[in-house]
């Protein structure tokens, strides 16, 4: 019988490791996917996975359920980040915290065939610039849109203020605005 | 106009794009690498070592030596320095009347200059 998360944290906190052991096996490909989208190198990023869960093991007394326990390894791993590139946490502070308008969240799916096949192509392409974003970027999309963290969770996590973490994103979504221009003046001038 | 290049358009080919922005899969399990690594890492005990003991018996020697050296005084000694205590208490209460103004000059003093890093960033965001 599959056990909640609650339990498993406890019977960890009292040592056991078959406990710590079913935490590591669901949690490691959140962990993973995060470290490998900021250091882009697999084995560095395996590396920082183990990491983070041996340093978990050893901090996990202090683990009060605060958050949430996915919440609480990702902010060691992002920590372990910081180590490896110094220059992360400046360059995410430096977004500065002027609130900026958010695009809008919601998008809708087209439905003619056409139109289907030329948004996968855009999509592919937007996914190849999404790779090409620096790594503070990288991390804040990650962390929004493929573990769905609100914003006020992302700006705790990384103990950034709510208006840097807009602006983050609001800056990765405007970069990906010119990539976007760039496809469609270069798709007319070649068929043109 | 291109109706692709509307901002709704963009807007919604960026949020599909960033909704779909794939998870990478695990090369590999690390579950056992990760315990092995636990299971050869001691857990941390509370357990007194030899410093702990040695530097016990270090204090105790001191301590000891001062209340035999004081018991050993000579009455007058004692006398002379029970009143070098009352003087210099004396003292540092009259200066006090200047000391305590400057402690809490300092204190501002430092607090004032803990915000010089905040106001710089403040001036360079606005800057930009």
């Amino acid at each position: 019988m599959a056990q909640s998360e609650h339990t498993l944290i406890q019977r960890s906190q009292k040592g056991d490791h078959d406990a710590f052991a079913a935490l590591v096996d669901e949690h490691q490909r959140y962990v993973y996917n995060l470290a490998l989208h900021v250091i882009k190198d697999e084995n560095e990023a395996l590396d920082l996975t183990q990491e983070t869960f041996v340093r978990a093991w050893t901090a996990l007394p202090n683990f009060k359920g605060q958050s949430q326990f996915r919440t609480w390894l990702y902010r060691i791993v992002t920590n372990l980040c910081y180590n490896r590139l110094p220059n992360l946490r400046r360059s995410l502070t430096d977004f500065g915290d002027d609130v900026m308008s958010d695009l809008p969240d919601t998008h809708t799916i087209n439905s003619n065939p056409a139109r289907e096949v030329e948004s996968n192509e855009i999509r592919k392409y937007l996914h190849q610039i999404i790779d090409d974003l620096d790594a503070n970027h990288r991390m804040l999309i990650v962390m929004r849109y493929q573990d769905e963290l609100s914003y006020e969770e992302i700006a705790s996590l990384l103990n950034l203020p709510l208006g840097t973490v807009k602006t983050g994103l609001f800056r990765a979504k405007q970069k990906m605005r010119l990539a976007l221009e760039r496809f469609y003046s270069e798709e007319r001038w070649t068929t043109a | 106009m291109d109706d692709r290049l509307t901002p709704k358009n963009q807007n919604n080919s960026i949020e599909d794009a960033l909704h779909s922005y794939p998870s990478v899969p695990m090369p590999r399990d690390i579950t056992a690498n990760v315990m092995s690594q636990i299971r050869a890492t001691p857990a941390p005990r509370f357990e007194f070592t030899r410093n702990d003991f040695l530097l016990a018996a270090v204090v105790a020697v001191v301590l000891g030596a001062i209340i035999f050296g004081f018991r050993s005084l000579p009455p007058h000694v004692l006398l002379q320095m029970r009143i070098q205590v009352i003087l210099l208490w004396q003292s540092f209460l009259v200066n006090a009347r200047w000391l305590i103004p400057a402690i809490f000059f300092g204190l501002a003093a430092v607090l004032a200059a803990l915000t010089i890093p905040a106001l710089i960033q403040m001036t360079t965001h606005r800057q930009r």
